[in-house]
């Protein structure tokens, strides 16, 4: 079984190579990395804020960027999952595939775990450019770039695992489409219960919470944040300061994270059924 | 056990017709032990498919002996491929069921034994012909010491031994047919489903094919053929079965499908008054000039024909009795229908 999901895994890995989708986002990441650079320099040594204000407005904008790059992670996790199952079937490219002795199971797991790890390498990629970057440009590191790059890597693959359901019964369009609208919609419910903790409007705060149990893309991204705020950032916003898109006070609980397994283990899981019930 | 040599012997069984089935329990056990001599390469009983109205298959009942070549022949959405993707597991019956060499469809280490030619597909663009023959070596878990012989006997086979090396995506589609002929014949399966295999090639693949098709017989490989080029089944089959709108309508060897429905052309220097009298009790008949032509004559009673004609006071010059070719058969069996 191993060897066969090894297969279909390094097929998806060499397929991404192949079709240079590996060096479009790198170039397109660099592109950033080196815009952020010099915003990051501006910001250090321009000499428009005070030491004080630097402390609080190197992290807070390294959140910003790295908000940006959580967004290019999930999008591209929904880009290369979501034709990963459709494409091929439509194509007819699984159809020599899944008449060979494999159980398509093996197949949505070897593609899963080849496309979990091109995203692992982008989320790494990124964050070791991106923070290294800024380290390098204003001597700012944040206190946990490992977390926080797990947390983004979790985020991308909690879409990639969504993308991949979707693939095994919609078309590569629309399951790009609906994931990537799925993931903005989780987001925005977040929002939504910020507004909803501020205002005291215990509906919207429901909204919020409930998205995150549903697809927890967002709070994901709160653990990455967390892990990019430095204790002074913290100590500014004691005040009362509610969770926000780009602020939170606390990590997830271990009980959210054992709900994230859960989530993908049953989403995979679907991914799986969905897969061998489907005709192809 | 299976009521092989039933099966084998009475040949296809039409739809509508009952075979002497075994349980499914039986056939299963056959997997445990396999007896590959035994059991047909391919039974179906009672195999139904259908999409919401649409019945795409009706009631299908077939049996195809070891190393034989089978031809399914249809009209476009007759429902041949289906019939191929049921045995092959890719679609489920809506009822009915079905044997692939002696194990139920889409048992994982039969399929080992079984080579597929698609009608609609693609490989991996960007992998080359090699390639894409390695990969179906480590699916189909061939010894890894096997790979490389097999992989040039593959591409020599149907070939492409020089394009070896180049990515399928510059490949034509009649390339990519040979290639994915090649691919269905890796790992010397028992069992070669054909769907359409010449239908992007030129004259000269399509003689290519046919003679590899002809090799696989005299291996002792099954073949089962979809095609609607007629004169490739008459000139491969060994027994065909036609369908049209997911239903047998006939069934049986060329000779059995074709010999009893000859034309005879008959040459008559003397023809008396009231000669036909009793003529159309043999066939449809007609007349140009000294020459008549009776369709559908039953080849056992030409003898009598000539008798009925020469009592009567004709003079026969000529006799040329003429089968029927499988086109016209087949168009009249749908036109029957």
């Amino acid at each position: 079984m191993i060897y066969r999901i090894r297969t279909i895994a390094a097929l998806t890995i060499r397929e991404a190579a192949r079709r240079r989708l590996l060096a479009a986002l790198v170039g397109i990441t660099v592109a950033m990395v080196g815009l952020s650079a010099w915003g990051f320099d501006r910001l250090a040594h321009g000499g428009a804020l005070t030491s004080g204000e630097s402390t609080l407005a190197l992290p807070q904008s390294l959140i910003l960027f790295m908000f940006m790059f959580s967004f290019v992670v999930a999008l591209s996790a929904s880009a290369i999952a979501s034709p990963s199952v459709a494409s091929e079937i439509e194509s007819g490219v699984l159809m020599t595939v899944v008449t060979r002795p494999i159980r398509r199971g093996e197949v949505i797991i070897g593609k899963w775990l080849g496309l979990a790890a091109l995203l692992a390498g982008y989320a790494a990629a990124v964050s070791v450019l991106e923070m290294g970057v800024v380290d390098w440009v204003s001597g700012y590191l944040p206190p946990n770039p490992v977390l926080t790059t797990v947390y983004l890597f979790a985020e991308g693959l909690l879409l990639l695992t969504l993308a991949l359901l979707l693939s095994t019964r919609m078309s590569t369009l629309a399951a790009g489409v609906v994931g990537i609208a799925l993931f903005g919609a989780a987001w925005l419910a977040g929002v939504v219960g910020f507004l909803g903790t501020t205002f005291g409007i215990g509906a919207l705060r429901t909204i919020g919470r409930i998205s995150r149990v549903v697809l927890p893309t967002d709070g994901l991204w709160h653990g990455a944040i967390y892990y990019l705020e430095p204790p002074s950032l913290l100590r500014a916003h004691s005040l009362g300061q509610n969770e926000n898109p780009f602020f939170t006070r606390s990590p997830p609980s271990w009980v959210y994270l054992a709900w994230v397994g859960v989530w993908f283990v049953a989403v995979l899981g679907a991914a799986i059924l969905s897969f061998d019930r489907r005709e192809i | 056990m299976w009521q092989a040599s039933s099966a084998e012997s009475d040949g296809l069984v039409a739809a509508g017709g009952v075979p002497q089935a075994t349980a499914p329990g039986e056939g299963a056990a056959t997997t445990g032990s396999p007896r590959p001599s035994v059991s047909p390469a391919i039974h179906t009983l009672g195999l139904h498919k259908r999409y919401r109205r649409t019945v795409a298959v009706k009631s299908l009942s077939v049996s195809v002996g070891r190393g034989e070549i089978f031809g399914f022949l249809g009209p476009n959405g007759a429902g041949k491929t289906t019939v191929i993707k049921m045995l092959l597991g890719l679609v489920k019956p809506t009822a009915g069921e079905a044997m692939v060499l002696g194990a139920p469809v889409g048992d994982r280490r039969t399929r080992r034994r079984i080579g597929y030619l698609p009608e609609m597909f693609r490989f991996q663009p960007w992998l080359t012909a090699a390639e894409v023959l390695r990969l179906h070596c480590r699916l189909l878990e061939l010894p890894r010491p096997s790979w490389e012989q097999s992989i040039s006997e593959s591409l020599e086979t149907v070939g492409l031994a020089e394009r070896a090396g180049d990515r399928v995506a510059g490949f034509s589609k009649g390339m990519q047919q040979r290639l994915g002929l090649g691919v269905a014949l890796l790992g010397g399966p028992a069992l070669v489903f054909l769907d359409e295999p010449t239908s992007a090639l030129d004259p000269v693949g399509r003689h290519h094919v046919r003679q590899i098709t002809r090799d696989l017989r005299e291996r002792g490989v099954t073949v089962f053929l979809n095609t609607h080029l007629l004169a490739e089944a008459e000139q491969l089959c060994d027994r065909v079965a036609v369908l049209d709108k997911g239903a047998v309508v006939a069934s049986g060897s060329l000779s059995e499908l074709l010999g009893r429905h000859s034309r005879v052309r008959l040459k008559l220097s003397a023809a008396p008054a009231g000669w036909t009298t009793g003529l159309s009790a043999f066939g449809a008949w007609r007349t140009e000039g000294e020459w008549t032509t009776v369709e559908g004559v039953d080849p056992d009673a030409i003898a009598d024909l000539v008798n009925l004609i020469v009592a009567g006071g004709g003079r026969v010059e000529a006799v040329i009795p003429e089968h029927q070719n499988l086109e016209e058969r087949f168009l009249e069996l749908l036109q029957e229908k």
